[in-house]
C-alpha cells in the first residue's frame, strides 16, 4: 500500500514515515501544501495523511481539491487544533478520520489500517475469507488457523489483494503501490512473489486463494467471510 | 425612573400644572375683584336713586314713593333690598322686596362715608350691603341723621363666580390634556431613533443582527458609527484571540508529536514511558487551557444565531465516518428552526464532545434531542440532551466527572477533558451541564443554556 504523508514538521514527518514503512507501507512524503497537493493528485496512492496547518496551502484545501478531482482514497487528518469546529470542517471537506496531535504513532498506524480495510469494504478489523484470515494490525496471515510465515514483500502483496478481495489488480498497479521507489521494476518479479505466496498459503493447491486472469492481473478469489 | 420619555412627560406635566395653577389663581382673583367692583357700583347707583327719590315730610321724616324706578325693589324676595333708619335706629322706610325679613343691622357708619359689608340674612343668604349715613336738611332748616342701607343677595353673584371657575378649570384641563397628548406624540416621534438603537442593540445581543444600521438622524449617527466600530473591534479581538490560540496549539503540539514519534523510534523502555507520560500531561493542560472559554459570553456582543439542526447533522455525518466500524445508530430530534445564540464553534464544541462521548460508550443507540429552553425555538436558548445505551455513569462518579475540569491542572493524565470543556462552556453562557440516566439505559448528558 502506498501512503502519502503531508506534514511540514520534518522530525514528525520523517518519524511517522519511518514507522509506517516499518509497518509495511510504501510512503511518499510532502513538506508543504503545494507539494502535498501535487502528490495527492498525481501519485498512485491508497491513503493520505494530511496535516491541517501547512505552509503554502492548507490541509483543508488539499482535501477539497483531491475530492473534487475525484480521488476516493481515504484521508486521515492530523491536527493540532482539536476544537470540534476544525474536526467537523475537515470531515466535511472529505476526510474520513482525524488524529489529534500529539498522537502516539501506533494510533496513526491503527487508524490507517482501519481506513484501508474500510476502503476495501471490510467492516471488521480481522479480514476473513474462507480458511484465510489477515490481521492488519499484527501483520499476521493464517490459513486454517495456522500462521503463515511471509517476507515483508509477500505480506504487502497478499494484504493489497485481500483488502481489495474480488477486484482484479494489474501487475502495474501492484508494482506502483508496493515498491517504495522505482516503479520500473520488472513485472516478472511480481509473478515470482505470487508463485511463492500460493505455495505458502496453499501447498496442496486446494483452496486456490489467488486467481490469475491472463493479460489483466490477479484477484483474491475467496468469498469474504462475516464482517466482509 | 428609567425611561427618557416618562421623565420628560412627568417634568412637563408638573410644569404645566404649576403654570396653569398660577394662571387660574390670577384669573380668578382678577375676575372676582372686577365682579365685586361692578356689584359695588350697581349698589352705589341704587343708593343714589333712593337718595334722589327720598323726600322730607312735614312730620320730620323721609318718605319714599311706593313704586321705585328699579322694579326689583317692588318684588318680595327679589334679592335687592333697601331700608332707611332714623337716628333712633327705627326703620323709617323699607322696600317692598324686604317685607317680612330682618336685614342685619351691621355697624352704623360715620356720616357721609359709604360702608360696604359682607353680611348674612337670618336664613344664611349672603349679602353685600352698602350703608350710608346722611344728615338730611329739612325745609325748616333742621338737620336729622338717617342711615340708608341697600343690600343685594350674593347668591347669583356667587353662582356666576362658580360658573366662571368651572369654565376656567374645564378649559384649562382640556388644554392641558391636549398639550400633554401632543407632547407625548412629539416625544414618541423624537425618541423613535433612540428606541430603534435600543432595539437594534437588543437584536445584536440576541445575535439576530451583526451591527447597527446607518439610518439614524445626524445627532445619533456618530453614536451608531462608534458603536459599530466597538462591536467590530470586539469581534476582531475575539477572532484574533482564537487565531492566536490556534497558532499556539499548532506550534506547541507539533513539537510534542515529534518528540513522541522520536521516543517511539528508540523502542519503548522505562525512560520513554515516563517521557510519554509527561507529554500526555503537557498536552492535556494545553488542550484544556486552549479550549476552555476565556470570558463569560452571556452578554457578549459578538454572538450570532446558529442553526442547531444543520450543525448537529454535520457533526453526526462526521462522527459516522469516524465510528464507521462501530456503526452507532444516531437518532436526532431537532426542529428545523432551532437556534443557538452563541459564538461560532461553541455549539459544535459542546455537542461534538457529548455526541462523541456517546458514540464511544454506546452499545448501539445514541439519541440527540434539542429543545428550546424558553418558549420559542428562535430565542437562542437550548436544552441539548445526548443519551446513549451504554454502561452509564455511576452516581458516585458524576460529581468527580463534573469537577474534573476545575482541578485539571493538578491531576494526572487521563481522559475526559471534553466534559470539563462542555461544562465550562455551558457555564460561560449562564447554563449548566447535568448527568443523568437515560431512558435508553445508559448515560444522559443534558446541557441547558438560557435564552438571552
Amino acid at each position: 500500500m502506498r501512503l502519502l504523508v503531508i506534514e511540514d514538521d520534518a522530525t514528525l514527518r520523517e518519524s511517522l514515515a519511518a514507522k509506517l514503512s516499518e509497518s509495511g507501507f510504501a510512503v511518499e512524503q510532502a513538506a508543504d501544501g503545494r507539494e502535498g497537493l501535487y502528490f495527492a493528485l498525481e501519485y498512485p496512492i491508497d491513503l493520505a495523511i494530511v496535516d491541517l496547518g501547512l505552509p503554502e496551502m492548507s490541509g483543508l484545501d488539499i482535501i477539497r481539491e483531491a475530492r473534487e478531482q475525484g480521488k476516493t482514497y481515504p484521508i486521515l487528518i492530523l491536527t493540532a487544533r482539536d476544537r470540534w469546529e476544525d474536526k467537523v470542517d475537515g470531515l466535511d471537506a472529505g476526510a474520513d478520520d482525524y488524529v489529534v496531535k500529539p498522537f502516539h504513532v501506533e494510533e496513526v498506524t491503527a487508524r490507517v489500517n482501519a481506513l484501508l480495510r474500510r476502503s476495501g469494504g471490510w467492516a471488521s478489523s480481522i479480514m476473513a475469507a474462507g480458511p484465510v484470515t489477515l490481521d492488519m494490525s499484527r501483520q499476521e496471515l493464517t490459513v486454517n488457523e495456522v500462521a503463515v510465515e511471509l517476507t515483508g514483500f509477500e505480506y504487502k502483496i497478499i494484504e493489497y489483494l485481500m483488502v481489495r478481495a474480488g477486484q482484479v489488480i494489474s501487475k502495474t498497479e501492484l508494482t506502483e503501490r508496493l515498491y517504495d521507489q522505482d516503479f520500473e521494476r520488472d513485472s516478472n518479479v511480481i509473478e515470482v512473489f505470487i508463485g511463492r505466496l500460493r505455495k505458502k498459503m496453499d501447498p496442496d493447491n486446494t483452496i486456490k486463494p489467488i486467481e490469475t486472469l491472463r493479460g489483466r492481473g490477479y484477484r483474491f478469489a475467496l468469498e469474504r467471510g462475516p464482517g466482509g | 425612573m428609567s425611561s427618557l420619555s416618562a421623565r420628560l412627560l412627568i417634568s412637563v406635566s408638573v410644569l404645566l400644572m404649576f403654570f396653569f395653577g398660577v394662571t387660574i389663581v390670577v384669573l380668578d382673583t382678577a375676575f372676582r375683584s372686577a365682579a365685586e367692583q361692578a356689584q359695588a357700583d350697581i349698589l352705589d347707583g341704587q343708593l343714589m336713586a333712593i337718595l334722589a327719590a327720598a323726600e322730607a315730610t312735614d312730620s320730620g321724616t323721609l318718605e319714599l314713593p311706593p313704586d321705585m324706578q328699579e322694579p326689583r325693589f317692588g318684588n318680595i324676595g327679589s334679592g335687592l333690598y333697601a331700608e332707611l333708619r332714623d337716628d333712633q335706629g327705627e326703620i323709617a322706610w323699607r322696600s317692598r322686596s324686604a317685607l317680612g325679613m330682618e336685614m342685619p343691622t351691621g355697624e352704623t357708619p360715620q356720616s357721609g362715608v359709604r360702608v360696604f359689608l359682607d353680611e348674612m340674612l337670618a336664613d344664611g343668604t349672603p349679602l353685600l350691603t352698602l350703608s350710608l349715613a346722611v344728615q338730611w336738611e329739612f325745609p325748616n332748616g333742621e338737620l336729622r341723621p338717617f342711615v340708608f342701607k341697600i343690600a343685594e343677595s350674593l347668591e347669583s353673584f356667587n353662582a356666576q363666580i362658580a360658573q366662571f371657575r368651572r369654565q376656567l378649570f374645564g378649559w384649562f384641563a382640556a388644554v392641558a390634556i391636549i398639550m400633554l397628548l401632543s407632547i407625548s406624540i412629539l416625544l414618541r416621534r423624537l425618541l423613535r431613533p433612540l428606541r430603534q438603537i435600543e432595539n437594534e442593540i437588543g437584536e445584536i445581543e440576541q445575535g439576530k443582527r451583526p451591527s447597527l444600521s446607518d439610518q439614524f438622524p445626524t445627532e445619533l449617527s456618530g453614536v451608531a458609527r462608534n458603536m459599530n466600530v466597538l462591536i467590530d473591534g470586539e469581534r476582531a479581538r475575539s477572532d484574533r484571540y482564537r487565531l492566536t490560540l490556534d497558532n499556539l496549539a499548532h506550534s506547541l503540539k507539533t513539537p510534542l508529536a515529534a518528540m513522541r514519534a522520536l521516543l517511539n523510534q528508540g523502542k519503548s523502555d522505562e525512560f520513554a514511558g515516563r517521557f510519554n507520560e509527561q507529554i500526555d500531561r503537557m498536552d492535556e493542560i494545553v488542550r484544556y487551557q486552549l479550549r476552555k472559554p476565556a470570558t463569560s459570553k452571556a452578554d457578549s456582543l459578538v454572538l450570532t444565531l446558529i442553526p442547531v439542526k444543520t450543525e448537529v447533522q454535520r457533526l453526526v455525518e462526521g462522527l459516522k465516518k469516524v465510528y464507521h466500524d462501530k456503526g452507532p445508530d444516531i437518532e436526532t430530534q431537532i426542529s428545523a428552526d432551532m437556534q443557538f445564540r452563541g459564538e461560532s464553534g461553541d455549539f459544535l464544541e459542546i455537542a461534538g464532545n457529548l455526541i462523541d462521548n456517546a458514540c464511544k460508550w454506546c452499545e448501539r443507540k445514541v439519541l440527540v434531542t434539542v429543545q428550546p429552553s424558553s418558549g420559542s425555538s428562535s430565542d437562542g436558548g437550548i436544552i441539548l440532551q445526548v443519551a446513549d445505551d451504554g454502561p452509564g455513569v455511576p452516581d458516585d462518579a458524576v460529581e468527580a466527572l463534573l469537577e474534573r475540569g476545575t482541578r485539571l491542572d493538578e491531576t494526572t493524565p487521563g481522559h475526559g477533558i471534553g466534559l470539563a470543556v462542555v461544562k465550562e462552556l455551558a457555564e460561560s453562557y449562564g447554563g449548566e451541564l447535568r448527568i443523568d440516566r437515560s431512558s435508553l439505559g445508559g448515560a444522559e448528558f443534558r446541557v441547558t443554556i438560557p435564552a438571552s
